[in-house]
This record gives structure tokens, C-alpha cells and sequence, in this order.
């Protein structure tokens, strides 16, 4: 069996004393879309920073095509194919639409593929060909997004981490951008390791899931077992039975069952 | 009845006789804390009184009759006592029902004692009462601890506790005596607490037990269970269950000590370590953990650190073992182990809350004997007690009388006796009435006087007893071999990895176990031992945790013989809760459950 593209073992991060990942170990083969949910606080964007080398764990490996690459610098780990999309877009405010998909490739030579890619971008994501020549600081939200996704894949990744697409962005603009990750997964094989509070978009888009809490994983399955789970229905979907009153505000106790 | 009449305390023969006594002498002292957004709040024995005789007037307001029952389905807190001694202020009988009870649990109790009244914590467990209120046209008034959630919610049976009280301190406005009238009119031999024993097979059984019953267990204190009104103490198990009910309810009635309200069932150990208390029972579980606890912070040591603990214990040891054999330590055995203490166990207690705890005790369940010897070994001698719902408190061991294994003598004015078949019996003046509504059953448990206990144990030469086990768990192997299967859980469940064990065997060819992990201890020696896992499951389904378990079944298996040798196991690799109907309040597995549950699993061992 082929080594899995990315594969993290008994994972440990802190942040100076502060434990955020108390041993995570998570998997994701090639040509996947995997979820990670969590509250906030249950440590995903650590592991998402831990995984492109942002931070350091103290203890345990994170693998790429079964090799070591944790605590590596986080330019070469995106060198091998691994590109971060942060969490609050954080694309270059001063530069252009152009200019920031210049910086996602900035360490491509092929400047036909670059092109090629650049052409590639404009065709998921209209809008931003239209604005190519604004700066990004001027973007809408849904539209900065848009720019943080497209500059990732400039960097022609064999693994996209996305950290949070949906934050803050309209109900509609969520649907639209969330479209477009399943098509790039599809139509250009791209692996994405998924991190969402919203658990119903995100299970609905991958294929398989895990679920942090406290910095610990607690459960993991396929996405459509996920969506089944009892838990996940009520803590993260918000759905519960009635109860006899009609409301039931008290919750139950997680069992990740 | 002969020796009931000797059943006084403080002049008082009743429950609410002694309580009114006691609590006008005491007035401004603190009877119990309970935290409120996370800041202790003190009760005196005045507030105490008052919020008991509130619920009191307000129940004989409403009509409540001598030997009307009265249900409690509450988490421990304040409210839990008010509502048990009011209630049998107002001549009533009480019933508490555990809050892990499902709704269909709950309406059996409440139809088998007749219930007029119920006391519920919060919207989550009137929720259970709502269920089923149409099977329950006997229950007159719901009263509600806590109403957050429940604004604008109309019921005409359902009310907020504070709607009680005030009813009730207008009632008793006009009638300051009242209560003192009816607590007159009581007598000793008054029904007043029902326990539902958790049935492991078929329904529950109510055990009636009379005010005789809770003088008689009042008096064990402080001679032989050694709680004193100097005692601080930490009320954690189940108020429903007959031991915090002892402990947290009547003991301090009778002499004084204060209680402290645990946060919840999972701040046990914080609590216990903000608190520490002078007085603790505690359940195996909780004593199992504490060593759980320190020998993984062991294992994680500095060099330093382990050597100093291997001196100590080894020094303690050496202590403890002179002790148990009957034999005065020597001067250089005293002195090594002070220093011991001081150096090493004095901060080991001291991180766990066990350091001004002047007396100790277990119960409810068996315990391992390495366990005692452990917390010898650091020089905490555990007292043993037991008894049951049935029984009360029978046997503890005695101060600076160290018998491992034995739970002590007896405590009269009770008696014992082990009939033919190893069967321990017990008779005193105070035992239960009987099940209610089940005369056959009580037939069968008490006969000719005497309570067949169902435990099988043994009587050494100086009356000390030893439990060997339940007479149905027994385990006769196709062999024709007995094997007793909790000595051989509790050796198990003395490793930190293990945290319940059910021992398999009977009428097959040979002996196997499930294992229930203790998820934090071996969740931490995976991450130390690079070991992936995801959730509970996969932990459970790792080769390098079946082979951490298997390890520790190898050692065990030395100590026993051929034929009880347990020869294959499974780990349940399901997260229980309290919830779950495998498990006791007390987070016990219940064997019978667990055989029938996991009957696939356990066939899988025998090539079924």
C-alpha cells in the first residue's frame, strides 16, 4: 500500500507552556478532501500550522509521502507541494488581484504553467479576473477568499490546506466557494485537508472526517457517517430531537458514538 | 423488637426529632458550602432548618399524610438535603432516584412508591418526569431546584422550588410548633427512606428502610466510622445511595461536621484537591485513581524524581509490611518513614487533597489488597467498611488493627453469622422492613430475622470478616472449579491501564476477562509510546495496547492457579458513560449486563 500523502502520528504543539495538541493522528490519501470540525479553541488551526510547518510540534511526525518533514522550514515544506491557506484570507492588502497570484507562485519557473494556471484561476473564480487589477485590500470578504484559494493553487500543491473558507461569509458566497473546492478536488486532483466549524458544508464536501475537542481527536469516520452521528447532529448541526416541551435547551453528553 | 429501644441518640429517637434538636443548638455554625459560580457559599444550620421546615410546611400545605412518599431526582446539592429532611419533617417518606435513571426508570419508582410529590434539579430531569406524567396521575406537584430554561414554561403540576418555600413560610407563620407535633408523633419504627436497589437482573427493589435504621448507623459514629463535628467532608456519590446518605446526611446530622457540594462528577479530584477534606469515603474507583494518578506522574519523572519515590515507598513499605504483620516497627523503620513523609508523600498527598485527612475509608465495592498496602505504604491506612442498602453498615476495621483483606468486625448491636453454604448473614434491630410491595422477595432475603446478605465471606479467629464474593457471581468452570471472579478484577483494576474488568467463566471450558481501559492513562502511554490513534475505538483496536493489556494479564496469571488463569480477553472498546445501562452510578460494570451485551464479543473467546 502506497504511503498516504499526508499522514500526522501522535502530534504534540504548544504554545509555549500551553499544550494546544495533546496527540493527534490524522491521514489523508492522494485525491481526497478531508474535514477536520471543531469548536473554537479544540486546536485545528494549530494542527493545520503544525502539518505546514508554521509551528513546530514537540513531539511526534507529520508525513509527507511516508517522509518526515515535520519541524523543516515552512517555505521548503510549501516547496514540496504543500500550500496554507490561513485562516482570515490574510491576502496582500497593497497588491493587486494579478500581483497576489504572482506571490502564490513565486517559486514556480514555468512561466507558461503559471499562465496556464493563472487562466485556470480566472475560470473558477470569474470575479477575480474582473477585479484582476485592483488591490486586493478592496476586495469584498467572499472575494478575499476567493483570491487566498486561487493563490494556494498557483502554487500548483499537490496538498491545499484550507483553514476555515467559510469564516464570515454569507450563507449563499459559502455554497458558491465550497462548489468550487469539490470542483478543483475533482477536475484538477487536488488533495485538501479541510478545517470548518460549519460541519454541515464541510461533511457534505468530504469525503472522510475527524473531530477535535480539547486539542484531542474524539471521533472519525466517513463524512456520511459523520453526518449521522447522533453528537454531530446536535453539537454541530444543531439539530435536536424536540423534547417533550417542544424546545429542549439543556444538552446532552457527548459520546462520539 | 429487642434492642430497638436502646437505638438513641442525643435523647432523640427519630431522624427529625434530632435534627430540630440539633440544629436550633448548633444555629450560626456551618452545615454545608456549595459552590455558586464557582465561589464557595456557606449554609448555616439555621438556613439549614429553615429551607427544610420551608419545604416541610409547604408540603403538609399542600396535604401531604404520614407515610406519603416524596421523590428526590437531583445531582447532590443543597436543595437534595433540604428537600430529604424536609420532607420527613413533614412525616413523609423519602425516595431519591438516581439522576442517571432513564424516564421509564424513573416512572417505576414513582408508581411502586406511590409518590405524591417530586422533586426534580433542573428542565433536563423534569424532562424525564414529563415523558411519562400521563402513566402517573399519582404525582400531585412537581417542584423544580433550578428553573434556568424554563421561563414562560406553565404547567399546573410543575412549580419552581422558591414557589414552595414561599408557600411554606407562610404556612408555618401561624403554626411555629407544628413541626416539633409531628416529629413527636414519630416514632422509631416510622418507614422512612426508600432505596431502590439497582437490580442487575429484573426490576429495581424498593428497600424500606425505618427512622430505627438511620439512629442505629448515627451511632456507629465516631467509634467505629470515625467522622467527627470537627470534619470537613466532600459529598460526591449519589445521595439516592445509602453510603452518602450516612456520610453526607445523617452522620453530620447526629454530630456536626460540614458538608462540601462536588461541582459535578467530573471535579471530583479538583475538589477534592481545593478542599481537601478531613474525612473521606470514598469508592475503590476513586482510591484506584489517586495511585493511577501518581504512578503516571512517575513515570514521567526526572531521574530524581522516581529514585526519591522508589526510596520512599521501599521505606514505607518496609513500614507497612511490619505493620500488617502485627509486628511494632522499629525505631529506624519509624524514623526512615518520617522521612519518607516529609520529604516525598507529604507533597504527593498534598497534590491529590489527601493531606489533612485525619481518616479514610472505602466501601461499596471490593478493593484490591495491593491497593491498601499502597496507601499504607505513604501512611494512609484505609478503613475498611461493610454493609449494604438491607443491612446498613455491619462490619469496619478498627483503628491500628491492620487484618489486609478483611473488612473488620462486626458492629453491634448488629450480628453475624456464616451459614453452611458460606453465605454471611446479618441480624440487628435496625435492618430493613423489607421491599416494598414484594413480600416474596423479602422472604426470601430476610429469614428467620436474619438478612441473607447474598456475599460469601469468611470469619478469621478474631471475628474479622472477609468478603470473598457475590454468591451468584461464583464462577464454576465446565472443570467443576470455583473461581471468585472480583479477586482476580481487582488485581486487574489495580493497573492504572485498566479501569474495569468483568472476569468470564462460567460452565465453559476455561477463564477469560473484557477490559474497560482507563482512556486517560493509556491514551498518555500511546502518545509517550508513538502509538496513532484517532478516537476512543481505535485506540482500543492498536496491537501495542492489546499487547500493553495482555502484559499486564501475564503478571497477573502468575499469581493464580492453572485452572484460573485467565486464558483469553477483549477490550470494550466503547466509551461508557453513567448513562449507559453497562454501567452503576458508581461506574461499575454490571456483570450480569455485560454478559448478555457483549455476548458476541465474549463468544468470539470461546471460537463461537
Amino acid at each position: 500500500m502506497n504511503a498516504p500523502l499526508l499522514e500526522l502520528r501522535n502530534i504534540e504543539t504548544y504554545y509555549g507552556p500551553i499544550m494546544a495538541i495533546r496527540g493527534v493522528s490524522l491521514k489523508v490519501d492522494e485525491g481526497e478532501v478531508v474535514a477536520v470540525l471543531g469548536s473554537n479553541g479544540a486546536g485545528k488551526t494549530t494542527l493545520l500550522k503544525t502539518a505546514s510547518g508554521a509551528l513546530d510540534s514537540r513531539k511526534g511526525q507529520v508525513l509527507l509521502d511516508g517522509n518526515e518533514i515535520q519541524c523543516r522550514d515552512p517555505d521548503w515544506i510549501a516547496r514540496q507541494g504543500v500550500a496554507h491557506v490561513p485562516e482570515g484570507r490574510e491576502v496582500f492588502p497593497f497588491l493587486t488581484v494579478d500581483e497576489n497570484l504572482a506571490m502564490g507562485a513565486f517559486n514556480r519557473r514555468d512561466k507558461d504553467g503559471v499562465a496556464k494556471d493563472t487562466a485556470t484561476v480566472f475560470e473558477y473564480f470569474p470575479i477575480l479576473k474582473d477585479l484582476h487589477a485592483k488591490m486586493a485590500g478592496y476586495l469584498s470578504g467572499g472575494q478575499q477568499q476567493m483570491l487566498a484559494i486561487a493563490r494556494g493553487f498557483l502554487s500548483r500543491p499537490r496538498l491545499l490546506l484550507l483553514d476555515e473558507p467559510s469564516l464570515g461569509l454569507s450563507p449563499a458566497l459559502v455554497a458558491e466557494i465550497f462548489a468550487i473546492i469539490e470542483r478543483l478536488n475533482k477536475e484538477q486532483g487536488l488533495t485538501i485537508l479541510l478545517v470548518e466549524q460549519n460541519a454541515n458544508v464541510a461533511l457534505k464536501a468530504s469525503s472522510r472526517g475527524y473531530v477535535m475537542e480539547v486539542g484531542g481527536m474524539v471521533m472519525d469516520g466517513t463524512s456520511d457517517s459523520l453526518l449521522e452521528s447522533e453528537d454531530i447532529k446536535e453539537f454541530y448541526l444543531g439539530k435536536k430531537d424536540e423534547g417533550i416541551r417542544g424546545r429542549r435547551r439543556w444538552k446532552k453528553r457527548k459520546t462520539w458514538r | 423488637m429487642s434492642g430497638a429501644r436502646d437505638l438513641i441518640i442525643n435523647g432523640c429517637d427519630t431522624l427529625p426529632k434530632l435534627f430540630l434538636k440539633n440544629s436550633a443548638a448548633w444555629g450560626d455554625r456551618i452545615a454545608m458550602r456549595e459552590k455558586d459560580f464557582g465561589i464557595w457559599q456557606s449554609y448555616t444550620w439555621n438556613d439549614y432548618r429553615e429551607y427544610a421546615g420551608s419545604i416541610a410546611f409547604g408540603l403538609l400545605s399542600l396535604g401531604l399524610k404520614r407515610n406519603d412518599a416524596v421523590s428526590i431526582l437531583s445531582e447532590d446539592c443543597k436543595e437534595w438535603l433540604f428537600a430529604d429532611i424536609g420532607g420527613l419533617l413533614a412525616g413523609g417518606v423519602i425516595n431519591g432516584i438516581y439522576p442517571t435513571f432513564q424516564s421509564n426508570q424513573v416512572e417505576y419508582t414513582l408508581t411502586d412508591s406511590a409518590c405524591r410529590f417530586l422533586f426534580v434539579e433542573d428542565e433536563e430531569q423534569l424532562d424525564k418526569y414529563l415523558e411519562v406524567e400521563d402513566a402517573l396521575p399519582n404525582i400531585e406537584k412537581v417542584f423544580v431546584f433550578d428553573w434556568k430554561g424554563l421561563r414562560g414554561f406553565e404547567h399546573d403540576k410543575v412549580q419552581a422550588i422558591e414557589v414552595l418555600y414561599e408557600r411554606g413560610a407562610e404556612y408555618g407563620r401561624d403554626r411555629p410548633s407544628l413541626l416539633d407535633e409531628i416529629a413527636e408523633q414519630g416514632t422509631r419504627d416510622d418507614l422512612a427512606i426508600l432505596i431502590y436497589t439497582s437490580g442487575t437482573t429484573g426490576r429495581p427493589k424498593g428497600a424500606m428502610l425505618p427512622q430505627r435504621y438511620i439512629v442505629a448507623q448515627m451511632m456507629s459514629a465516631p467509634d467505629y466510622i470515625r467522622q467527627t463535628a470537627s470534619d470537613e467532608i466532600l459529598t460526591y456519590l449519589p445521595l439516592c445511595h445509602v453510603a452518602e446518605r450516612i456520610f453526607s446526611g445523617w452522620l453530620p446530622i447526629a454530630h456536626g461536621a460540614t458538608i462540601n457540594f462536588a461541582e459535578s462528577p467530573e471535579t471530583v479530584m479538583q475538589n477534592l484537591q481545593e478542599l481537601s477534606p478531613t474525612y473521606i469515603f470514598a469508592v475503590p474507583r476513586v482510591w484506584e485513581k489517586f495511585y493511577s494518578r501518581v504512578t503516571t506522574a512517575m513515570s514521567e519523572a526526572t531521574w530524581i524524581g522516581k529514585k526519591a519515590y522508589e526510596i520512599a515507598l521501599a521505606a514505607g513499605t518496609r513500614r507497612a509490611e511490619k505493620l500488617l504483620a502485627g509486628v511494632k516497627p522499629t525505631l529506624m523503620d519509624e524514623i526512615r518513614f518520617q522521612i519518607a513523609n516529609r520529604l516525598v508523600f507529604s507533597n504527593i498527598k498534598k497534590t491529590l487533597g489527601l493531606d489533612r485527612a485525619h481518616s479514610l475509608a472505602t466501601g461499596a465495592a471490593p478493593i484490591s489488597e495491593s491497593l491498601l498496602k499502597w496507601y499504607l505504604s505513604m501512611g494512609l491506612p484505609l478503613d475498611e467498611l461493610y454493609g449494604q442498602t438491607e443491612t446498613g453498615i455491619v462490619t469496619t476495621t478498627r483503628k491500628g488493627v491492620f487484618r489486609l483483606g478483611t473488612v473488620g468486625p462486626i458492629v453491634p448491636p448488629a450480628e453475624l453469622k456464616i451459614d453452611t453454604s458460606g453465605e454471611i448473614l446479618i441480624r440487628s434491630p435496625y435492618q430493613f422492613d423489607g421491599y416494598l410491595n414484594l413480600p416474596d422477595k423479602t422472604a426470601t432475603t430476610i429469614i428467620d430475622g436474619w438478612v441473607h446478605t447474598g456475599d460469601i465471606g469468611t470469619l478469621d479467629d478474631e471475628g474479622n470478616l472477609s468478603i470473598t464474593d457475590r454468591l451468584k457471581d461464583i464462577i464454576i468452570t465446565a472443570g467443576g472449579k470455583n473461581i471468585t471472579p472480583s479477586l482476580m478484577e481487582n488485581e486487574l483494576k489495580f493497573s492504572p491501564f485498566i479501569s474495569d474488568a468483568v472476569v468470564i467463566g462460567d460452565r465453559r471450558k476455561y477463564v477469560t476477562c473484557l477490559i474497560m481501559i482507563d482512556q486517560e492513562n493509556v491514551e498518555h502511554y500511546a502518545q509517550t509510546h508513538a502509538v496513532p490513534f484517532t478516537d476512543y475505538k481505535s485506540l482500543c483496536a492498536r496491537e501495542e495496547i492489546v499487547d500493553l493489556i495482555g502484559g499486564i494479564i501475564d503478571g497477573i496469571n502468575k499469581g493464580f492457579s492453572q485452572a484460573e488463569t485467565l486464558k483469553k480477553f477483549r477490550l470494550i472498546d466503547v466509551l461508557l458513560t453513567a448513562e449507559d445501562e453497562e454501567l452503576t452510578p458508581t461506574m461499575k460494570l454490571k456483570r450480569s449486563f455485560v454478559n448478555e451485551k457483549y455476548s458476541t464479543l465474549i463468544e468470539s473467546m470461546y471460537g463461537g
